[in-house]
Parts: C-alpha cells; sequence; structure tokens
C-alpha cells in the first residue's frame, strides 16, 4: 500500500518533523486541553456527589439497574479495541499504512481501557468494597470472587488486555524514547535514558526488538476477539430477552473495531494539524483507515439484522417483543439514531470522493462513534426498560449525574492523549522509517513545494 | 380440674372461631383457675414493672409528686380526695421548683432487673383489639424487649380469624409517630404550647367549673367506651345525650337505620359471606372498606374461590370500580347515583320470580311497595342501564342457591343511602337470607355509631359550653360546607383528644394525647355477645394518657371523681356483667386474665326480629339519578376516611387499582377522557361544586363514562403531620351541606361536576406502568370453570423440567409458596405486613416516580378485555426463590447463593452493588438501595422510621446493597430452633411468613415442599399450578426453567356461566385495557 503513497517527507525530516511540534504546539493544544481538564473537573465533582450521597444521584431505578454507566464502559471498551487490532493484527497482517497511526491508536486504546475500567467502580453501589472484593485474593475465610460470573470475567479480560496493551505500546515508544534522549541533555536526558533502558540502536538490539513485538502482536492479537467478547457475554449470559444470544460476541467485536477506527479517524486528523504532521500521515493512510471503517459497518449492519432474525426466527415471545419495541416503541429514537450512524451514514464511504474528502469522513467518524455509544444504550436500556413482567416495567433517563460523569470520562481521556502527545511522538518514528523512501534512493519521492 | 385438661379445654375452645353462633356452642366455660400456658397475656402477669406503671393513668404525675394516688386505694374508694390533690400541688410546686424534670417515657423494659419469664429476644405476644376502625379484628402484638414490633390477626378471634388488613397492619408505625404530640398542649392564638398535665388538669377543672353544656363528639365503638362517656358527662353536670358519635363510613349508620325502619332493631345483620354461594353487590365495597373487611374478605375466600370442583359466584353492579367490584365474576357498570333504582330493579325481578321466598306478610309489604313504585322502577331501567333481562337472570341466580344481596359503600353515600339499604332488606328478605347469610337475630353487629348524632351535634353544638373531641375527627372527614370548624371554633372551650394531632387540634384549645390503642385499655364487641378485650402491650412511649383516664382525672380535680382509679377498674366493673352473663366457675380475676390472654370472650344472644315494615312513605322523597359527570368521593381502602393517612407504610403500598402512591388522583373512565381531550396527569379543575380544586387525572377501566372519583382520605391541611400535609386533595371541599335525610350522613356522591383542564401537569406516582398483560401468556394464568372442574383429580408435576443442570437434590427441607390467584383480592395487607416485618424502608414520591420502590412483595394489577369491563386480575410478586436462579450465577462475589432449603439467600455485606442479579431476575424482584434511607426523613418527609419501630430480627440495609424477599428467613430458623428442641422437623403451618399470615383471602400458602403432604406441596401438585415464566408444561415448554419455589394457582374465571353474557365478553378481543397497553389478551 506504501508504494502508492506521494511522500513529501524522507527518513531525515522524521525525528525533526515529529519531535520538533511537541516542543511548541499549535495554539489549538492549549484550548483543547483547557477544555478537557474542565470536563474532567466536572466528572470527578459528580462521582464525589455519588459516592457521597449514594447512586440514588443517577437515574438508575428499577427495572433498569444498569444505565449510563455500562454504556460508558462498553463504548470505551470498544474504542481500546482499534488500538491493538492496528498494530498487532495489521502488523502481522504486514499492513503498512498502520505504521503511521499505529502510535495513536496504542495510546488510544490504553487511555480508553483505563476510562473503561473506571465505569465498573464508578457504577457499583459500594466502590469502597468493590475495588478489592472483585478480585480473587486469597483469604482466611475461604471467601472466593464467583467465577461463574461474567463480572468476573470482566475482570480478568480489561486487566489482561490492559496489560498487554501497555506493554506493547510501551516497548514501540523504547527506541523513539531513545530518539529523543539522544536530542537533550541534562535531567531530561537522564530520565529518557532511563525509559527508553538504553537503548543504543544496535543490530542486536534491533533483532530482539523485532522479534520481540512479533511475539507480543500475536499474543495481542487473541485479545482483540476475547476482551470484547466477554464484554459481551455481561449480557449474553443474562436470561434477559435482547441480551441472551449467542450473536453477541461477534456483533459486539466488530461495533468495537467500528467505533475503535472511527475514534482513531476522529482523533488523528486534529492532532495531525495540532502536531504539524501532515506531511508524516497522508491522506492515504487515512484513506486506507477509512476503508476499514466501511468493512466494520457492513458487518454491524449484518449483525443487526441477523439480531432481528434470529428474535424472530426463535419464536421466543419475549425475545420478539423487545426488539419490536426498540425499532418502535418509547426508546426508538436511540434505535433509529444507532442504524442511522452505524449503518447508513457509512454507506457514503463507498464513494471515494468522500473517502478522500477528510471534512466528510470526519464528521461521519463522529457520527459513528455517536451511534456507537446509542448502540449500547440501546442494547442495555431497551432491554431492561421492558422485559418479561409487565407489572415491573419501567423507565430511565439518565440524571444529570449521569451525563457529568460521562463528560468527565470524555475529559479524562483527552487530559491523558493530550499529555502524552506532548512528550512523547505521536508516530511511531521508528516504524514510520520502514515505510518511508530512503533518501538515497530517492525514486520514490516526489518532492511536492518546499514542505517543513 | 387438672391443668392439663384446663389446657386442653382452652385448646378446644380456641379451636372453634365462631364462638358467637350459637350452633358451635359458646366458650361458656373459661378457665376454672389461670393456666399459665402457651398463651397471651396482659402486661400485669408478664412484666411486673410495666404493668406497675401501665395499670394508673398517673404514672406521670407519681413521677411528679412522688406519691402514688392508688395506694390503698380500692376499687370502691375514690382515687383521690381533695387533700391528695392538695398534696399534689404542694409536692409538684416543689419539686418544679427544684428542677425536677420528668423523665421522657423511654425505659420502656428496665433491664436492670430482668422481669420473670422475659427473656431478652423472646417475643412476648400479646392479644388485644384493633382499635383502627369500628370492626373489632383480634390482633397479636408481637413485643420484643417491651416494644410492639408486629401485629397479626389473632387466628382465633373469629372476625380476624388471622388476618388483619393493611391499615390494622400499619397501626405499629402510628404507636412510634414521631409528630405524636409529646404531652398536653394549649393553644395560644396559633400557637400550641406545651404544658404539664397537671396545669391542664387544672385549668380545665377550673374552666368547666359551673358549666353543664358539656359534650363529647367521638368516633364509633361497639365496645364499653360510649357508656363510659355517657357516664362522665352525666357526672360532670352535663346530660348522656351530648355524646355524639359518627364515623365517616356511613354505611354503619344507613343499614343500622334502615333496619330500624324496617324492623325495628338498629342493628347491622352480620353478613356470613362463607355461606353464601351467590353474592349480588349492588355498589357494594366489602373488599374496600365496608363494616368489617376482614371478616368480610375472609368469608368470601371461603366460599367464592374455586374449592373442590365448585366455587360460588359473585356480581357486582356498580359505576366505578373498587376492589370488591375487581373481584366479581360478573361486572356490570352501572350510572353513577343509580344504585337504588338497580336494587328496585332487582327487587322486582325477584319478587316476581316465583322461587322467591319471605313470609306472607312480608311479601305483601313487598307487593304493595312495588305496586307503589311501579312507575320508577319503570324508569329504572333506562336511569342505571341495566335491562330486565339480565336482572331477571340474576333473580334466579340468587333464588337457586344460599344467595345475599350487599349494596351500599362509601361510592353511594348519596341522599338515597338509607334507601338503597331498605330496598336490600326486602331483596333479602326475598332471597331467604336473612336466617342463613344474614345475622339478625342471633349474632349480629351492633352498631358502632347512634344514628343522626351528626344533625343533633349540629343543633346542639352553638349552645355547648365545652367540647371534647375524642378519636375524631369531624373537621376533615364532614364536608367543609357543613361548618364543622366555624362550629368548632365558636365553642368556648375545645378540648381535642387525639391518639394524633388531626385538624381539630389544630383549632382545639387544649390538645391532650391520647394514647394509641396499642397503650390502652378496652374492648369491643364487634359481635352482640361476643366481646374482645384490648389491652396494653406497651408502657406509653409519649407522655399521653388514655382518653378515658384523662376524664377520671379531670373528675377528680373537680371533685367530682368517680369511684375507680382508672378506666381498668371501671371497665373490669363491666366485666364483671359479662362474667356473670358467660356464668363459668373459676373466679372473676382467672376468669378476666384468662380473657387477657385469649382477647375476647363469647355468649351467644339471640333475640326475636319483627315482621317487615310498611316501608312506602320513606320512598317518597327517593332523589332521581343524577345528571352530567358524576363526582364521588369513596373511601379510601388504604386508609377509610384518612385517619391512617400519616402512616408512610400506607400512603407507599399505593391505591392497589391505579397503583397510585403519595397522591390523590381523578379517575375517569378510559373512553370519557378520550372524549374530553385529557391526558393521564394531566390536571384539571373540578368546578360545579362548593368549592373548586385542581386535581390530576388517571384513566381506570371499568368505570361508567358519566363517573368521576377521588378517593378520601388525603389532603390533609393539618401541618403536625407533615406526612398527610397537602399530601393530595381532599374532594370533599366540593360537596354542599346535604344529608341522607334518613340517616343523617354527610352525601358524598353523586354530585353533578364539571372538569376544565388547566393546561398544567402533575405527575402521579403510578407504580405499575403497564396496565395489562402485554400478550404474554406465562405469567398469569386463567382457566375456565369447566375445565378446571374437568381437572380437578389430575395433578401436575412442575419440578421435572428437562434441562442439563444435575437432578435436585433432596434434602429435608424446600420451602416453598404457592398463592391462589383467585382468592387475591388486591387489599395490599402483605405488601405492609412484609414492609413493617422486614424493616424495608418507605421513599416517598419523588423516589416513586423513578422507579425506586422497596417493596419486597409487589402486587401486579393486569386488565383484561375490553375499556368498559376489564376483568381485574392482582398477582402478588416475591422473589420467586427459583432452584436454577438467574441471580446466582451472574452475582461476581456471591453475595446472593442458594441455601441447602431451597431459599435464595442475600448475604447483605458482601453485597458491592453491581445490580446485575437485578438485571438477571426475570420477575425483577430485587430492590436495590439507592439511599441511605435515614431514620425520620422521606424525600422532603418525616417519616416514622423510629429505629424503636423496627424488627430486631431483620437487618437494615445501607445503600448499595441489594436486597430482595427471604422468605421471612428469621421466622423459618425461629420455627426450626423450636423444632430442634422438639427433635421434630417443623410441622406444616407452623411457619408463616409475614405475608401468608396477614393475608384476609388466605391466598398465600407456605410450607415445605419436601414433605408431600403440606399444604404448599398440595396445591404445588393442583391442576391449576403453574410457575411464573415457566411456559406451558403440558405443552412441553418449560419456560425460563428456573424452576421458582412460589408456584401460582390459576385465576378460575366463569365463562361459560349461564345467567351471563360473560362467555360472550370473554371472547371479545376489544379494546386495549389501558391507555398504554399493547393489545388486550384474555388469558387462559
Amino acid at each position: 500500500m506504501s508504494d502508492e503513497i506521494t511522500w513529501d517527507k524522507t527518513v531525515s525530516d522524521v525525528n525533526d518533523g515529529i519531535l520538533a511540534p511537541t516542543g511548541k504546539p499549535h495554539p489549538m493544544y492549549y484550548g483543547a486541553l483547557g477544555l478537557s481538564l474542565v470536563c474532567l473537573l466536572i466528572g470527578i465533582v459528580a462521582w464525589s456527589l455519588q459516592i457521597i450521597y449514594g447512586m440514588g444521584l443517577s437515574g438508575l431505578n428499577s427495572p433498569v439497574y444498569w444505565g449510563t454507566y455500562i454504556t460508558n464502559f462498553v463504548f470505551w471498551v470498544g474504542i481500546g479495541h482499534a488500538g491493538t487490532l492496528i498494530s498487532a493484527i495489521l502488523f502481522l497482517f504486514r499492513a503498512k499504512w498502520r505504521n503511521s497511526v499505529n502510535r495513536s491508536a496504542e495510546a488510544m486504546t490504553v487511555f480508553a481501557v483505563i476510562t473503561a475500567g473506571m465505569f465498573p467502580l464508578i457504577h457499583v453501589g459500594r466502590v469502597w468494597v468493590a475495588a478489592y472484593w472483585m478480585v480473587p485474593l486469597p483469604n482466611t475465610n475461604q471467601l472466593w470472587v464467583n467465577f461463574r460470573s461474567p463480572l468476573i470475567w470482566d475482570v480478568f479480560a480489561i486487566s489482561t488486555y490492559l496489560t498487554v496493551s501497555l506493554l506493547f505500546w510501551y516497548m514501540g515508544l523504547v527506541p523513539d524514547i531513545a530518539s529523543m534522549r539522544d536530542r537533550v541533555r541534562g535531567f531530561k536526558r537522564l530520565v529518557f535514558g532511563f525509559m527508553s533502558f538504553g537503548w543504543t540502536g544496535t543490530l542486536r538490539q534491533w533483532h530482539h526488538y523485532e522479534a520481540g513485538y512479533g511475539f507480543l502482536a500475536a499474543l495481542a492479537t487473541p485479545l482483540v476477539l476475547s476482551v470484547h467478547s466477554i464484554v459481551s457475554w455481561d449480557f449474553a449470559m443474562s436470561v434477559q430477552p435482547g441480551w441472551h444470544t449467542t450473536i453477541f460476541p461477534p456483533y459486539f467485536v466488530a461495533g468495537a473495531i467500528l467505533s475503535g477506527c472511527a475514534m482513531v479517524y476522529t482523533l488523528v486528523l486534529p492532532f495531525r494539524t495540532m502536531f504539524r504532521l501532515e506531511g508524516f500521515i497522508r491522506k492515504e493512510h487515512l484513506e486506507a483507515l477509512i476503508k476499514l471503517t466501511l468493512l466494520t459497518s457492513t458487518i454491524v449492519f449484518y449483525a443487526y439484522g441477523i439480531e432481528f432474525f434470529v428474535a424472530w426466527y426463535s419464536g421466543n415471545e419475549y425475545e420478539w417483543a423487545i426488539f419490536q419495541k426498540r425499532a418502535t416503541g418509547p426508546y426508538a429514537f436511540y434505535f433509529w439514531v444507532m442504524v442511522s450512524c452505524n449503518c447508513f451514514f457509512p454507506l457514503a464511504f463507498w464513494s471515494s470522493k468522500i473517502r478522500n474528502n477528510q471534512v466528510a469522513c470526519f464528521i461521519i467518524c463522529v457520527l459513528i462513534n455517536v451511534g456507537m455509544w446509542f448502540e449500547r444504550y440501546n442494547i442495555i436500556i431497551s432491554s431492561l426498560v421492558e422485559d418479561f413482567v409487565p407489572g415491573s416495567w419501567g423507565h430511565y433517563e439518565p440524571s444529570l449525574t449521569e451525563l457529568a460523569i460521562t463528560i468527565g470520562s470524555f475529559g479524562w481521556f483527552f487530559t491523558w492523549l493530550l499529555i502524552f502527545c506532548r512528550f512523547f511522538p505521536f508516530v511511531s518514528m521508528s516504524e514510520l522509517k520502514l515505510i518511508m523512501p530512503k533518501p538515497l534512493r530517492s525514486s520514490g519521492v516526489k518532492r511536492q513545494g518546499t514542505g517543513g | 380440674m387438672s391443668m392439663e385438661r384446663e389446657t386442653d379445654e382452652l385448646l378446644r375452645l380456641e379451636r372453634k372461631p365462631e364462638v358467637f353462633l350459637p350452633a358451635d356452642g359458646a366458650m361458656e366455660a373459661p378457665a376454672a383457675e389461670f393456666v399459665p400456658g402457651p398463651y397471651y397475656m396482659s402486661a400485669d402477669e408478664r412484666i411486673p414493672e410495666v404493668a406497675d406503671e401501665n395499670s394508673r393513668p398517673d404514672h406521670g404525675m407519681a413521677a411528679v409528686g412522688g406519691v402514688t394516688p392508688s395506694e390503698g386505694t380500692t376499687a370502691s374508694q375514690t382515687v383521690v380526695d381533695r387533700r391528695d390533690i392538695l398534696r399534689f400541688f404542694s409536692a409538684g410546686a416543689l419539686m418544679s421548683a427544684t428542677a425536677c424534670v420528668r423523665r421522657p417515657a423511654e425505659k420502656i423494659v428496665p433491664h436492670v432487673r430482668q422481669p420473670r419469664d422475659h427473656i431478652p429476644g423472646v417475643p412476648v405476644v400479646y392479644a388485644t383489639t384493633c382499635g383502627e376502625c369500628a370492626a373489632g379484628c383480634g390482633v397479636l402484638v408481637k413485643t420484643r424487649e417491651g416494644r410492639p414490633v408486629k401485629l397479626e390477626g389473632s387466628p382465633e378471634h373469629p372476625i380476624s380469624q388471622g388476618g388483619l388488613c393493611g391499615m390494622g397492619q400499619a397501626a405499629v408505625q402510628g404507636l412510634y409517630h414521631p409528630e405524636r404530640l409529646k404531652g398536653p398542649h394549649v393553644r395560644h392564638g396559633r400557637r400550641h404550647d406545651p404544658m404539664n398535665w397537671d396545669d391542664v388538669f387544672q385549668q380545665l377543672a377550673s374552666a368547666l367549673k359551673d358549666k353543664k353544656k358539656i359534650g363529647i363528639f367521638t368516633g364509633g365503638s361497639t365496645g364499653h367506651r360510649h357508656q363510659f362517656f355517657r357516664e362522665v358527662l352525666e357526672r360532670l353536670g352535663s346530660d348522656a345525650s351530648r355524646l355524639y358519635t359518627y364515623e365517616a363510613n356511613g354505611l354503619f349508620a344507613s343499614v343500622a337505620r334502615a333496619h330500624e325502619i324496617a324492623f325495628g332493631q338498629s342493628d347491622l345483620p352480620r353478613c356470613d359471606l362463607k355461606k353464601a354461594q351467590v353474592i349480588v353487590g349492588i355498589g357494594s365495597d366489602f373488599h374496600d372498606v365496608g363494616t368489617s373487611v376482614v371478616y368480610h374478605t375472609k368469608g368470601f375466600a371461603q366460599s367464592q374461590p374455586f374449592r373442590g370442583g365448585s366455587r360460588g359466584t359473585f356480581v357486582q353492579f356498580e359505576s366505578h370500580l373498587s376492589l370488591t367490584g375487581s373481584r366479581a365474576d360478573i361486572r356490570h357498570v352501572i350510572a353513577p347515583g343509580s344504585e337504588t333504582h338497580t336494587a328496585l330493579i332487582l327487587l322486582r325481578s325477584l319478587y316476581e320470580h316465583r322461587a322467591s321466598r319471605g313470609s306472607a306478610a312480608a311479601r305483601t309489604q313487598v307487593r304493595r311497595f312495588l305496586e307503589s313504585y311501579d312507575k320508577v322502577i319503570a324508569g329504572a331501567y333506562q336511569e342505571s342501564g341495566v335491562s330486565r333481562e339480565l336482572m331477571d337472570k340474576t333473580a334466579e341466580e340468587l333464588l337457586n342457591a344460599p344467595s345475599l344481596v350487599v349494596a351500599g359503600g362509601s361510592a353511594s353515600a348519596d341522599e338515597n343511602s338509607t334507601l338503597l339499604q331498605l330496598v336490600t332488606i326486602m331483596a333479602n328478605v326475598l332471597t331467604g337470607a336473612y336466617g342463613s347469610t344474614l345475622m339478625m337475630e342471633n349474632g349480629w353487629q351492633p352498631s358502632p355509631v347512634k344514628v343522626g348524632d351528626l344533625g343533633r351535634f349540629l343543633q346542639e353544638a352553638p349552645e355547648l359550653d365545652a367540647l371534647f373531641v375524642i378519636d375524631s375527627n369531624p373537621v376533615f372527614t364532614v364536608p367543609e360546607s357543613w361548618g364543622i370548624r366555624s362550629l368548632l371554633e365558636k365553642i368556648p372551650l375545645l378540648v381535642s383528644v387525639q391518639p394524633f394531632p388531626n385538624e381539630v387540634d389544630q383549632i382545639a384549645d387544649i390538645s391532650l394525647p391520647a394514647h394509641h390503642y396499642l397503650e390502652s385499655w378496652g374492648d369491643e364487641q364487634p359481635v352482640a355477645g361476643f366481646w374482645s378485650a384490648r389491652q396494653p402491650a406497651v408502657r406509653p412511649t409519649t407522655d399521653s394518657r388514655q382518653a378515658e383516664d384523662s376524664f377520671l382525672w379531670l373528675l377528680a380535680y373537680m371533685d367530682l371523681s368517680l369511684p375507680y382509679k382508672d378506666y381498668r377498674s371501671w371497665l373490669m366493673d363491666k366485666w364483671r356483667r359479662i362474667y356473670h352473663l358467660v356464668g363459668t366457675r373459676s373466679d372473676f380475676e382467672t376468669f378476666f386474665k384468662a380473657v387477657l390472654r385469649r382477647g375476647f370472650v363469647g355468649k351467644p344472644g339471640s333475640r326475636t326480629v319483627g315482621e317487615l315494615r310498611d316501608l312506602r312513605s320513606y320512598f317518597r322523597e327517593l332523589r332521581p339519578v343524577p345528571r352530567g359527570l358524576i363526582l364521588t368521593a369513596p373511601l379510601d381502602s388504604r386508609f377509610q376516611d384518612g385517619r391512617s393517612a400519616h402512616l408512610p407504610v400506607l400512603q407507599e403500598m399505593g391505591d392497589r387499582l391505579t397503583t397510585i402512591a403519595w397522591d390523590s388522583w381523578l379517575a375517569l373512565s378510559p373512553e370519557t377522557m378520550r372524549k374530553m381531550g385529557l391526558r393521564q396527569n394531566q390536571l384539571v379543575k373540578v368546578r360545579g361544586g362548593e368549592q373548586s380544586f385542581d386535581v390530576a387525572v388517571f384513566p381506570l377501566p371499568g368505570l361508567h363514562a358519566a363517573s368521576a372519583v377521588i378517593p378520601r382520605g388525603n389532603g390533609h391541611l393539618n401541618q403536625m403531620s407533615t406526612i398527610s400535609y397537602q399530601n393530595g386533595v381532599n374532594p370533599l371541599v366540593a360537596f354542599a351541606k346535604k344529608e341522607d335525610p334518613l340517616s343523617g350522613q354527610p352525601v358524598t356522591a353523586s354530585l353533578s361536576v364539571e372538569l376544565m383542564a388547566t393546561g398544567d401537569w402533575y405527575r402521579l406516582a403510578a407504580m405499575q406502568k403497564q396496565n395489562d398483560i402485554a400478550n404474554r401468556s406465562d405469567i398469569v394464568k386463567k382457566v375456565s370453570l369447566t375445565q378446571a372442574r374437568k381437572n380437578q383429580h389430575k395433578q401436575v408435576d412442575l419440578d421435572t423440567v428437562p434441562d442439563l443442570y444435575p437432578a435436585l437434590e433432596k434434602k429435608e427441607y424446600r420451602w416453598g409458596m404457592s398463592i391462589d390467584l383467585s382468592k387475591c383480592n388486591g387489599c395490599g395487607a402483605c405488601m405492609v405486613a412484609c414492609s413493617l416485618e422486614n424493616n424495608v424502608p418507605q421513599v416517598g414520591r419523588e423516589q416513586i416516580l423513578l422507579g425506586r420502590e422497596m417493596h419486597w412483595i409487589r402486587l401486579d394489577r393486569y386488565f383484561y378485555g375490553p375499556v368498559d369491563q376489564p376483568v381485574v386480575t392482582f398477582q402478588p410478586v416475591m422473589c420467586q426463590h427459583c432452584m436454577h436462579a438467574p441471580c446466582e450465577a451472574v452475582c461476581p462475589v456471591f453475595a446472593t447463593t442458594h441455601d441447602p432449603e431451597g431459599l435464595n439467600a442475600m448475604t447483605y455485606n458482601r453485597c458491592v452493588g453491581t445490580r446485575y442479579c437485578a438485571n438477571a431476575c426475570p420477575y425483577k424482584v430485587r430492590r436495590f438501595n439507592w439511599w441511605t434511607h435515614k431514620w425520620g426523613v422521606i424525600g422532603s418527609k418525616a417519616t416514622d422510621r423510629n429505629p424503636r419501630a423496627l424488627n430486631p430480627d431483620v437487618t437494615v440495609r445501607t445503600r448499595g446493597v441489594m436486597e430482595k424477599c427471604s422468605f421471612c428467613v428469621g421466622r423459618l430458623r425461629d420455627a426450626k430452633h423450636e423444632a430442634k428442641k422438639e427433635k421434630r422437623t417443623v410441622r406444616d403451618g407452623e411457619v408463616k411468613t409475614a405475608c401468608q399470615q396477614t393475608c384476609p383471602a388466605d391466598a398465600i400458602s407456605f410450607g415445605n415442599l419436601n414433605d408431600p403432604d403440606s399444604q404448599v406441596s398440595r396445591e404445588r401438585r393442583d391442576s391449576r399450578a403453574y410457575l411464573m415464566l415457566g411456559g406451558d408444561p403440558e405443552h412441553g415448554h418449560y419456560g425460563l426453567k428456573t424452576l421458582p419455589g412460589v408456584s401460582y394457582l390459576a385465576q378460575v374465571t366463569l365463562e361459560e356461566h349461564p345467567a351471563t353474557g360473560f362467555g360472550q365478553r370473554a371472547g371479545n378481543h376489544g379494546h386495549p385495557a389501558a391507555e398504554e397497553s399493547h393489545g388486550a389478551h384474555d388469558g387462559d
């Protein structure tokens, strides 16, 4: 794929081009950071109030015991999917275009999983005991966790995924940190030196590095499938109509990758401007990303359809009633938001004109993120609101606290991301160099304009 | 006689519930000597400390004065003489000068010295008589460490027969209500200043000196209470006739008055519903309020639901949907205000039927009557909307079996209410009900009120010098247009004596807090000759005094002392008469103790009742059926006239038909609402009455198109009770000063009104959002009578379900429950009992609007069929205790687990609050603590979550924790401990859950499913048994296969009944029964 890319930079431009703007970012950066911090503050205040006064501050009730928090949890786990997909699976498939976006995707993964991991704690009634009672700690009372509960599998799945993602991300960072170490003096050099584990770039080091990276990628690949499958079991393992279905794991994974790709695009586009990386993240890379988004969108479209078919075909009155209500009931609005954003709007990507129109793609990708959020909201709420026994049916709308914490989660995520971009290369320099034209063999380079 | 024989004798007597029936043999010979046994004792016997304090009215005084006035006095001596009073005054002055503070009455049982036979942690049970309404049910008060924690219907008591209504259950909240007055108060302007009892008595004594026109206004009672008040009035120099009794439930007065007119006996016949196979109700409300709601529900449950291949028939004619109407097999909607006309049609049909009974003289009277009102009756068909053929069929039904016509209720309390009773009397004469199902000659109900007292009071009140209002709230319960408030305000000295401050206290010059009935002595005579005793079960919780004792004290201060040291000794004097009447061999003391232990004694009375008199002249003033939209204000089935509206547990229980909690609403038929362009929760102005007011509307199927119903009981303006203050509206303000000319009861129905949409909205806290079953087939099941008969001897095995789980292990116990949907009448007593037993918090309107009610047992109500003719089904749903519980597998921390005895157990302290279990639960019976429900707060309102009112056997839960029905696991453990001590297993029926115990309809049974002979096992094998969400096992569908421990018995419907159009109706897949419903379904 990289063969078709028109580069206006060479390998020698990489270190300067990527590292220089981190010292002096675009003014947009400070605006974004400020906004993120404000959102984060709102979230912190709301969560503190919820811990002090109780879960009553949320809009949850009987029968809707799960709501916005679990929606956010699944949403953020889903966002965290694209990272591993892009870095590990595409790495194994040797899709070279990934090298320009994999760092940003990995960073996004790590911060999204951290964000997601907080939501179960925000959600539980007694956070002060939940944090350690959910972990199987040996104790004299022989009190163990319930290994039959999908929530426990979640704990393992998320923590494994976070660990592997962190390792993968950091391992990729090591050569880049070494480059940064070489550019600075004094205390900074000491810190970067420590963080780069004495990386000198010898052939031997590269040899081990490549082998290790490959193994880690192979290790991370099944996680892409397992994490969201397990998250989907949170729903599929209960008898709730609309949840209790075997299609959930692949359906959730496809949805997660869709949301992840869309989120990568949504992030990369402004960050590219913010850190003046247009020369390194080329439009061809972005288009490849959009193609992946289109692929997963069609998978998701298919899953939506098959879900309805199975509900009807099963002959289960409760199951079918839920699906009818999803499309026509009191919460149908969310359903149609979800279908439009995840299935209909991405159809525009079939046109190469729109694929290459970054503004249009950005808007659709944001819409996909909205749609994916509502997909989870729709699954959770519509199944709970009106399930088996009509006498217990209820209603749900998120409270201000829930909205504030949701906003706070975005603040938390972006704050970390922005801080990361400020101090570390947003594009993997070492990997980018692999796919860029070499300076002495400039046959593939067509210089366009003066460039940076 | 040996002790064993004595005990056996008592037990034998107690096994006979209907002691007041001569045929059953009365309890004529109580213990010859006192036998300490497993029964219920008075406070004296069990807890000496309590008794010492309690048997005296003067404990407060004694604490101040240090003198015990009753020392050395006997029953024949004056309790205090003038010198004593002087001593008191001086001592009191001295003590108050030396700042001797009266201790708050909190040391209920001082445990410095442990009382004999009193073990901490072991409950002591007292038998007493419920004082919440005039029905006189027997209750057992379970006390722990001297505190009543739970009330239960006394199983031996023939009125309650073990059941208790929601209001009766809630009384324990009234006892500990934090807003009870803490002592006497004197009003200065709008301020109520506390004062001590001595000063109050002095002030009263000087104020009443030389005053002769002193009156007492009080509520209904069938006991000796009214006689005592009359004696007091005479002693005070007033006249015994200045005792005015009033009950807002006009049924007592109208039935009593009608029987006075018809037979010359001003009493109520006892309706023995268990003997009636066919019951026809005309606007009757015996399941809602009636005259004795628990007794009637018990009787109904024994004759009407499906039992052994047969069942009774209940036909109801009514203009609005009541709980009673919801139980009808055949329910006809008639025009509001046309109850009397409907009854007239029925009377004619009955008379014209050849099988009609009645003596020749009575038949002549009826014939003459029918001839004189031929024209009225001819027009009545159109007025009421009932066809002649229908009534003829109904009449035929009535005459083919032991039957009964029950008419009248608070929804038909208009000018015709006594006339309605008169027609009913004639109808019942023709059906031959008197003597078989209606008891007038033996076992009749004495009227708790004197007819016409309210009118007399209005005339005489302006001349009164002083008035005591005792246990009554005429300012609220009589329509405002009657001017009771201004009348009371004009009386120079108004004294309010109430256990809980009400509207009268706001205007009273002096408020004397009275004892709650659980702190009082007293008695009731719910059935003639049958006496039910009331004894205190606790030392007074506030500085209150029993109303009667306050009078004794007042008399003493006025130097007019009666020769009794307290009301108890006066009462014992009266009981001496009963003692002689009963004619036992033991001495009086033993007799009285035995009575207290058991709670009642009966000696049947019998009398002859005269022939039916000529009733024609009374019907000249028969008021025609009103036109237009008709406002009716029936009594709320939860707190009747509003007397218990201050109890949060009742407010939170919600109306059982609308499921609205904490509010008042205007119910209209959905069709009328559609025509008027109104939507649910829209605020309308009700105009056309005396005063207009705003209220939110609610669509209720089964109402006549011209019927607008607002239950009364809410809308209090008494700021002393934050729970009931401004909660809802009081519809009585709309009613003009009109009365039923014969009974003198205020008219609270048949008012023509207009509705005007205000454009505003008010969200009614309806707990159930979906009103029909939404085409689900395995939640509520129904079978037709023919089918039920056919399958009667068939057995089903609900527990054999093909699945991949290992087979169930057979242990000693597997607790299970069976609920008969045919019996449940939706009264909601189970919800109240459960809340009180299990310390379930009340959360308030705002939280209910969010959907966060905490009831462990909820009562789902479904409407089937067309909007105007709904079939109503109530389904109590609690934790189903599934053997394959979906909730247990998903809890990450093992906070909910399965217990070897089949219980689905909750470990509160292990719960972290993921709420996954609640999501997984298909029955949605789990409740999450969204907040820590603090003591004393519900939303913005204070409550009675007095820690002392909590059941010490059940843990309270904090926020963040899941909770749910535990099958009253504490009771199970107690029963098992008892059984273990005796080296046996728990016997069937030995342990009852709180909901089962209180259920007046006996719809719930509970026991060991592993015992094939237990009642619950037998019911689980019944052909009608099914498991909720258990699919259709007969056809190989097993539903969710959760294997619940709770099974339901399908409701038996009456489609093919010959007399009715029911079959036709059941086949009619008409309009959805409720506004938001998704389709009608007729079940079966």
